[in-house]
Order: C-alpha cells, then structure tokens, then sequence
C-alpha cells in the first residue's frame, strides 16, 4: 500500500502508478500535452509541473511514480508561472490560425492557453513558416501548428510499429516528416491523427466541411471490414458521416484503427449505391416497385422449388451481414424453401478449417481473445501477412515482439520485418516436409500428455528426420533448430493461421500437423478472417452442413430442436456447398440462386466457371448495396441497407458479440426484413418487427447463444461461449495429404491481400482507392531482374484459363518468385486466372500451384484516381 | 545501391553494437560517402543494410548539423568564424574565398569542386584562423596560405 497526499488530499493506491495518474484517479486534474494514455512516458512537455516536498525542483507528474509518503501540490502561484511560460514558448511560433483550423474545437492547446496561459505574447520577432503540405492523399501535415510532443512518432513507431514518420532537424527547427518530405507511403491507420493534440496532422477526408460541435449525432459502432470487430465511433453531420475515430479503452482495438476502419467508410454515401429493385426485362434490368420485385422473386423461387424440388435452389449468405440477416437467410432456405443449400464464402477457408480445428479441440477452439497475443512469449505465424489481413490483430504480434517475445513465421511476413521474426522460409511446396520436421522433433523433446488419444495417435505416425527437413527445405539447420527451442520452450504460445495455408495442396494435413504443433506446445490457436462476420455467419447456420449454433445437419437428435422451434422436418442429409453450388448450377440440378450481399461471381477462383453456370439458372435474385458482378448478370436485384444503416450483430473472430448501431437513416429495407417479405409471400410469415426480435428468436434456437439478449450484448457480456453449450472436440480424425503433385514452372500465381482493400466494398470508398487506385503485379527485385521489368512497366501473366496485363509492382520486402495479384479490381481479379482444386476434406479450393507464363506487355499509364469510374460521391 | 564493400563495411559497424539503431550514426557517415551526401537513396541503403526503418535513420541524420543534407562539392572547406578566428580575420578570409572562388557560405563553386560551411570554433582557437578540408586541419590561415592548400585539391 501506498499512501500520497496531493493538494492536501489522502489517496491510498495498491501499486505504485504515476503522480498524474493518481491524481487524475482522485479527481485532481493536471495539465498535459506531451502525455497520451496510449503512449510510453516521454515528459517533454514539461506542462505537467508539480511541486513534491522533499525534491529540490518542479517534477513532471506524467513520469514521476509514487512513492509513500509523498506529498504534492499541483497548483501554487510558481505552477502556475511556470505553465504560463511554457504556454507562451509554445505559442511563439504557433500560428493561432484557430479560425481557419479543423482541430478548433477538440484542440488541447487552445483549452490549455484559455485556461492556463497568457492572453498576450511577449516576442516580437517573426514566427517560423512551414507551408501546409497537402502532398498526401489523405492527410495533411501543417508543422507550424505542431508542438513537437511527438505524440504522432510514439505512435507510428511504438504502437503502430509502421515507424513511418520521426522528428527531423531540431530545436526551433523540428518538426514531424515522413521518409519522402511529402508523401506518407505508410500504413495509413492514422493513429498519428488521433493522437495529435493540435490541428498539425490531420485527415483530408471531412477537411473544413465540419466542426467538432457541428456534428448532430455521434455513434459507436463496429467496424464493417475484417474478422478483428473494432469498435468505431462515426461522427454525423446532416445524415452523413463525416468521420470515423476509435475510442479508447474499447474492447479489442482500444483506441487504434486501421486504414479500413478509418477511411473505408464512403461507400455508404457513394452514389452509386442501388436505390430501387431492378427486374429484368427483355434482357434488361429495369427499375420497378417493392410489391412487383418481391412478387416476381415469389412466383419464380416457387415455380422452381415445384418443378424442380426444394434442392434445385441455393442461397449464398455474406459475412458482411449481420447474425440477424444470416438468422433469417438460412431459415428462408431451410423452411420456406426446405433445404440445406445454403453456404457462404467462409468455405473458401476459414469454415472449413475451423472446423476440422474444432473436431480435434472442440467448439470454441480459435475463440481467443485477441489482446492476449501481445502478453504471450511466442507467435507462431503461418500462412499469410496478419498486418494486411486482420491490422489490429498484427498490432498484438508487433507488441508481443517488443514486449521480448519471440515472432516465428513459416515464409517471410512483410509486415513482421522489423520484429525480428525468426523466419524459415522453406523452398515451394516444402512446407509440409518442414511441419512434418517441427512435429517430429516437438514430439521428440515432449511427452505426449495422453490427454487426446486420437490426435497423438496420429503424432506417433510423424516422423522425418532432420536432414531430410533441412536438405528438402533448403533451409538452415541453425535456423530450425532455434526455431524448435524456441517453441518447445515457449510457456504461453499462440498459433495465427492464416488462409494462404487453408488454401493450398494437402491443406487438411498441413491443419492436422498445425493442430499437432498446437497440442504439443499447448498453445492457442487464432483464425485469420477478412470479413467482419465470418464467424457469426457460421455460427447462424449458414453453411450446407451446420444448424444455428453449429450443430450439424445430420445427428437427428440435434436436428430435433430446430424442428420443433421451426415446425418443420428438416431434410437429414446436408445440403450442397458453395462449390458444389456453383457445379450444380453449371450441369442444371440447381435452377435457382439466392444471393445475399456477396459476389460470387468475382470472389470466387475461376470467375469464367462461375459466371458460365451462374448464367445457367433460371432465376438469379441479388440483394446488395452495388451493380456488382454478380448483380449485373441477376434476374431481379434488391438494394439493401448498408451496415451504418441497420441495427444488428456481428460476432468477430474471437467470437465475441457486437452490437451494430445505426449512424444515419436511408430509405430501404434491412437484409432480414427483404427475405421476410418473400418468405410471408410464399406463405411462411416471419415475425419480426426489428433486428433485436430476430435475436430473441436466435438466443431461443440456437444452443450456443441460449438466452442471450441485446443488453447482456450491450453490457459487453457476449464473450464466449456466452451462456451456451459448446460442442467438445476429439472426433476421428480424416485428413488429405494432397497429391503431393506440383507442376514445375519456375512462377507461381497468389493472391494478394491488400491492407488498403477488402472484397469489392472497398473500391466504392474514395479514400481507399486513392491509397490503392488499381490492380498491380507484386514481384520481388529478383523476379524483375529476371523479366527485366521496372516500376511503371507491365506484365501479361497467362494462365490456362485466362490473362491479365499488369503493371508490375516491385515490393523491396518481399523475395521469391510468387507473382502476387489481389483480387479487389473490376476486371482485374486474381479470381479470373486461377484454377483450383477441392480439398476432400475442408472442401475449400487449394489454388497454391497455379502456374503462369509472362511477358513484357506495354507501358503502362498511372491511372488518375480523380476520374476513377469505381468513386462517385 | 551500395556497393559489395560499402555492404560490408557497414555489416562490419553494424556488428560493433549491441543494437541496429547504435549503429547509425556510423553507418550514416559511409552512406554519405558512398552517395556524396544524404540523399533518399542513402538513408534507404542504411536501412536496408541494418534493418532500421528508414524514416528512423532519416530522422537520426537530419538532427546533426555536420552530415551533408544537401548535394555538395567535392571537398568541403569549413571556416571557423567565431570569437578568436573572427579577431585574427576569419571574416577576411571569407571575402578571399568570394572573391576568388566565387564561395559564398553554404555554397558550392560551379564546377563542383569546394562547398563552404561556416563553422562556431573547431577547437582550434590557439592557432586561428583555422579551418578544415575534408578532414584535414589547416590552421595560422592567410589569403596566399589558402591558395595553396586549395591547389592540392581537385
Ligand atoms: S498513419 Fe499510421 S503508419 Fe502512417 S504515419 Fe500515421 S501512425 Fe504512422
Ligand atoms: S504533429 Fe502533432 S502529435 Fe506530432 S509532434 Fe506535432 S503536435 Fe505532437
Ligand atoms: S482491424 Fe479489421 S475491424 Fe479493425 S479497423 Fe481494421 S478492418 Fe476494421
Ligand atoms: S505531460 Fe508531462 S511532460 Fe508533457
Ligand atoms: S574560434 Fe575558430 S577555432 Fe575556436
């Protein structure tokens, strides 16, 4: 215990913390600039002076700890002096442009000079001149107005680990610069901005088109990008929004954002937005009514399911809508339709995995908290970049680093380059030889607890010597072995599984090896997600082979329960796949699709397949917010509400449930209430009013969200496994191998995930396009050098599905001969080129070997993001 | 890019200290060697070979005032004009090398040949005026002594 007294007040604390914040925590209030609670301790600002009996001179609260028997004024006549002056330093060179300043308003100078400091200077020569740079895209530096407490470089190098901005020149000279002078080229999360105390870095997005006290609403809500669920708070002004910044103390992302979850949100008010139902009519989508559109939606579904029968007709569901949307969605399929056929692109990985994952470990297995990766001693990566993926789940590996702890990854991660990862790097299509060595030796230098009968009965089979490992992998035998120390000493491991892994030859094997990795280290396990309710999609039932909850379609006993609450008999065989969909509809046994805000038909591989059996339905029905793709070739499209729109639930990766907020109001209907509509006009009413009374319905269906409310939500207490009954793991255990087989070409064709985009959402939001204005061919330095190509210079890659020409992007972080290509563009997706192949087991593509020709093809012209067709506003 | 020795010599400062970020200050020096001052290209080069990020290493040179933040002569002549050179006729010899070189303070000559930077004492008060070429001391300076000296240098 220790006891201080500050102004004559007693404060009693358990551990020793610093005199600011004891003071604060006692309701004292002391001045701060240089302070930030998300910051290392810097004391630069001196502004935070404080008298402490017994030290000879002023102390900074923000640095100095407590210690008993301390006793501190904090506001005497020589403070206040002395705050003064350093008030009126600051201003000597500030400008005061207050009038013309965005940050007027929430700007901590402003208050602290109202409240603190002098009304007039004393200095009468010139102030220093910095012109305003507006070189960046998206945010502008004025260095006159910074203070130089550094609060941005703390951030970008301490928290957000970009390291893209430092201090250059000093004293009356320093100011705050990127690397280039102008441009940032940086990670874009604009976490400098948030914790600038002045107007000296700031978003370009809302510039002089609002005031902090103009805004007429401000909302928390959760972010519609990626699997992480960062709360955001969106700022409104005349029902649009204006801005979007993080709050601190918030769970997951606690005051950081990444470049999607800050800049991303335009596509709400984009004006390319659909508005009203389209049908098609003499080949043409044409403009119609509510009534007509869900009526032709209607008759067609049930002409189809009379014909054809109830399993000629498919629904894919989207992980960019709410637990609620995909609640009524599958319920649709299963009972108004009386089928199983309903899948999502979570097939393409991340079902598929998580399930075999869970088989072994049980329900709830990659559930883990997501700030608990940053306090563990080492990180496993494997299979993808966690920094583009899912940012601020990278942020928790960046920290674990800094913390001491140890980064591992399987290939080079180029987001974890400063971090000193441990990297093996084996040589393509080497990586199960390389899980196979790592099991192997774990097995060696650990006992088998028995504790998983099935799994280690499978451990017992794993053998490869190490000379095997290090003569296949082409890697080093020092390196492997510090590799194995390091994780079989580690005492609170995690495993970050990525789908570039999921996605490749013999993916279940290369799972039953990560699960054995997993076993025999104890670690936990955590699944990347691109897509904000992947999981929450899944655990809605929306997927061929699970009921809400995640009970599979096929034990009877289970199935009982959805029957009884549905009043329906459920079919006992599950339904088809998303890809067994597509084969479906391509060879005529499925006649009709049902498409819920997702674009299969550019987010899956081999687009050309899809877009060949897609146009062999008979009826095609779209329900999204874009003539996307997929739209386009649609029988009737239905425009939805957009997530800042609608209330809700997402469910992130840690399977931890959010409340969605609605931040502006639009004409139109939620997802859930459109497929109501058709469903009571097909003769199965629905009864819900609002999103919360679809809730009440899933907390009563499902077993694993059993009496789960908006308010425990709301409260925060949706954490799993919430109040319900997870299913336990320790299932026989099937795995594929793969083939094995690998086409020597000397390049290979992946996919790019690009930080700045996510699906097709992304390029209907400004900002994003204009960090990331087009397609490009990501080649390492040693791929150029072979094509002899340059930055500006374009490729044509050619597969034996199609080509596409590129304009070749030299990534200096990245070696190998992989052509990396994303699939976020019109016309330009990845998608287009590959082929894939089924794995047996997790039914999700392996598109690792898709083997390309190049050639040099014409020069290309840099593409002027200000004319860019994709952004209207 | 740097070449194969550069490479070397900075991987050899690299391995004096215990950190990457101890070794910039060094490193730096060798960049600006190799690329004749502080261009982009030299602070990506140190980066590159030490695993710094480059707005770091950018930001650690950009603090001192004796590295080369502009493109600059061949050899760099650094006049001390403080207190014991200023009383000895620093200010003197900065008119000389004006009016003979074309040298103003902070300026190159056209072909390239000498940069001039004016420096506050260089610890040679004792036998001022003096001033540094490169990194040699040439000190007890007179016009027709500065002549000389800058003969040596091309
Ligand atoms: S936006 Fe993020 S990465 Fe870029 S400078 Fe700011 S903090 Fe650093
Ligand atoms: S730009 Fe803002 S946060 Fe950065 S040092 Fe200047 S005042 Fe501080
Ligand atoms: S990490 Fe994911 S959830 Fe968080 S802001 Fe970024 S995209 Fe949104
Ligand atoms: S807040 Fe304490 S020194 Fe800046
Ligand atoms: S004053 Fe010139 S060397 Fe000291």
């Amino acid at each position: 215990m220790i006891t201080v007294t500050i102004n004559e007040k007693e404060i009693t604390l358990e551990k020793p913390i610093t005199v600011l914040e004891a003071a604060r925590s006692a309701g004292i209030s002391i001045p701060t600039l240089c302070y930030h609670p998300a910051l290392e301790r810097y004391g630069g600002c001196r502004l935070c002076l404080v008298e402490v009996e017994k030290m000879p001179r002023l102390q900074t609260a923000c640095t100095l700890m407590t210690a008993d028997g301390m006793i501190v004024r904090t506001e005497t006549d020589a403070i206040a002096g002395v705050r003064r002056g350093i008030l009126e330093f600051l201003l000597i060179n500030h400008p005061l442009d207050c009038p013309y300043c965005d940050k007027a308003g929430e700007c901590e100078l402003q208050d602290l000079v109202e409240k603190y400091g002098p009304t007039t200077g004393r200095f009468k020569e010139k102030k220093r001149k910095m012109p305003e740079s507006l070189e960046d895209a998206i945010i502008v530096r004025n260095m006159e107005r910074c203070i130089v407490c550094t609060r941005c470089v703390r951030m970008c190098e301490g928290v957000q680990g970009a390291s893209a901005i430092a201090v250059m020149e000093r004293g009356g000279h320093s100011h705050i610069e990127p690397f280039s002078g102008g441009k940032y080229d940086c990670e874009y999360c604009g976490n400098c901005i948030s914790v600038c105390p002045v107007g000296a870095i700031m978003s370009r997005m809302h510039r002089h088109s609002y005031r902090p006290w103009q805004m007429t609403d401000q909302v928390e809500t959760i972010c519609p990008y990626c699997g992480v669920g960062c709360t955001v708070t969106a700022q409104v002004r005349d029902d649009a929004i204006k801005r979007i910044i993080p709050k601190l103390g918030s769970p997951v992302n606690n005051g950081l954002l990444c470049s999607r979850g800050r800049f991303g949100y335009e596509f709400v008010g984009n004006r390319d937005r659909l508005t009203r139902p389209l049908i098609r009519k003499n080949g043409v989508l044409e403009e119609s009514t509510w009534e007509e559109a869900i009526h032709r939606v209607t008759q067609k579904l049930g002409e189809i399911k009379e014909k054809y029968g109830s399993s000629s007709v498919a629904g894919i569901a989207s992980p960019r809508c709410t637990n609620e949307d995909n609640y009524v969605f599958q319920k649709f399929m299963r009972v108004t339709i009386g089928t199983h056929n309903i899948d999502s692109t979570a097939r393409t990985g991340y079902a598929g995995a998580q399930q075999f994952i869970e088989n072994i470990f049980g329900q709830g297995a990659t559930a883990n908290i997501i700030s608990g990766i940053s306090r563990s001693d080492v990180v496993f990566v494997v299979g993808g970049d966690p920094t583009t993926v899912n940012p601020i789940l990278g942020l928790q590996i960046r920290a674990c680093s800094r913390k001491g702890g140890a980064v591992l990854t399987l290939g080079k991660v180029s987001g974890l380059r400063y971090f000193s990862p441990h990297a093996l790097d084996p040589a393509s299509f080497t990586e199960t030889v390389l899980l196979e060595g790592i099991v192997t030796e774990l097995k060696n230098r650990k006992e088998l607890s028995g504790s998983h009968s099935s799994l280690e009965s499978n451990i017992k089979d794993i053998a490869v010597s190490v000379e095997d490992v290090i003569k296949e992998c082409k890697i080093r035998e020092d390196d492997f072995h510090s590799f194995i120390t390091l994780l079989s000493e580690a005492s609170n491991p995690v495993l970050i599984i990525g789908k570039e892994i999921i996605q490749s030859n013999g993916a279940s094997y290369k799972l039953l090896l990560l699960s054995a990795i997993n076993y025999l280290i104890n670690g936990r396990i955590y699944l990347l997600s691109e897509r904000a309710n992947e999981q929450g999609l899944l655990d809605m039932g929306c997927a061929s082979d699970l009921l809400p909850g995640s009970r599979p379609v096929e034990v009877a006993e289970l199935r009982r329960r959805y029957e009884r609450a549905w009043h329906v008999t459920l079919p006992d065989k599950p339904g088809l796949t998303l890809f067994e969909m597509i084969h479906g509809a391509k060879e005529g046994s499925v006649r009709a699709m049902y498409v819920m805000g997702e674009n299969p038909l550019f987010n899956l591989p081999n687009s050309e397949n899809v877009k060949e059996a897609l146009g062999n339905l008979d009826f095609l029905v779209v329900q999204d917010l874009f003539m996307t793709e997929t739209a386009e070739s649609a029988d009737v499209v239905l425009p939805a509400l957009s997530w800042a729109e609608k209330e809700g639930t997402f469910t992130n990766m840690e399977r931890r449930i959010q409340k969605l907020r609605k931040v502006i109001s639009r004409a139109g209907k939620e997802d859930w209430r459109i497929i109501s509509d058709v469903s009571g006009n097909m003769g199965v009413s629905f009864p819900y009013d609002s999103a919360e009374d679809v809730f009440a319905e899933i907390s009563k269906v499902s077993p694993l969200h059993r009496d789960l409310t908006y308010d425990d939500i709301e409260e925060g207490e949706a954490l799993w496994p919430f109040k319900g009954e997870p299913l336990r793991g320790g299932m026989e255990i099937s795995c594929n191998k793969g083939d094995g087989a690998t086409e020597s070409g000397k390049y290979f064709l992946a996919i790019d995930r690009p930080l700045f985009h996510s699906g097709t959402l992304s390029r209907k939001s400004s900002a994003l396009m204009r960090l990331c204005p087009e397609a490009v061919a990501r080649i390492s330095s040693t791929t150029a050098a072979e094509l002899s190509v340059t930055d500006g210079d374009s490729i044509r890659i050619s597969t034996r599905i199609g080509s596409l020409s590129l304009p070749v992007f030299i990534d200096e972080a990245y070696d190998g001969s992989l052509i990396k290509v994303s699939n976020n563009f019109r016309g330009k997706g990845v998608f287009s080129l590959m082929e894939y192949s089924l794995d047996p087991v997790l039914k999700s593509p392996c598109m690792d070997n898709v083997i390309i020709e190049i050639e040099k093809s014409d020069r290309h012209v840099q593409r002027d993001p200000k004319n860019d067709s994709e952004v209207k506003k | 890019m740097l070449n194969e020795t550069a490479i070397k010599e900075l991987q050899e400062i690299r391995s004096k200290y215990p950190s990457a970020r101890s070794a910039l200050l060094p490193a730096i020096y060798v960049a600006q060697r190799e690329f004749g001052w502080l261009s982009e290209e030299a602070y990506e080069a140190v980066s590159e070979v030490l695993g710094v990020p480059k707005a770091i290493a950018r930001g650690v040179g950009a603090f001192y005032a004796m590295y080369k933040h502009r493109p600059m002569g061949r050899n760099i002549i650094q006049l001390c004009t403080n207190v014991s050179c200023m009383i000895l006729g620093a200010e003197r010899l900065a008119d000389y090398l004006k009016s003979h070189y074309g040298l103003v303070p902070g300026g190159t000559t056209e072909d390239g040949r000498f940069s001039l930077v004016i420096m506050e004492c260089i610890g040679a008060c004792g036998t001022a005026p003096a001033m540094l070429v490169n990194d040699e001391f040439y000190e007890n300076l007179s016009e027709q002594y500065i002549e000389e000296i800058l003969a040596k240098f091309t």
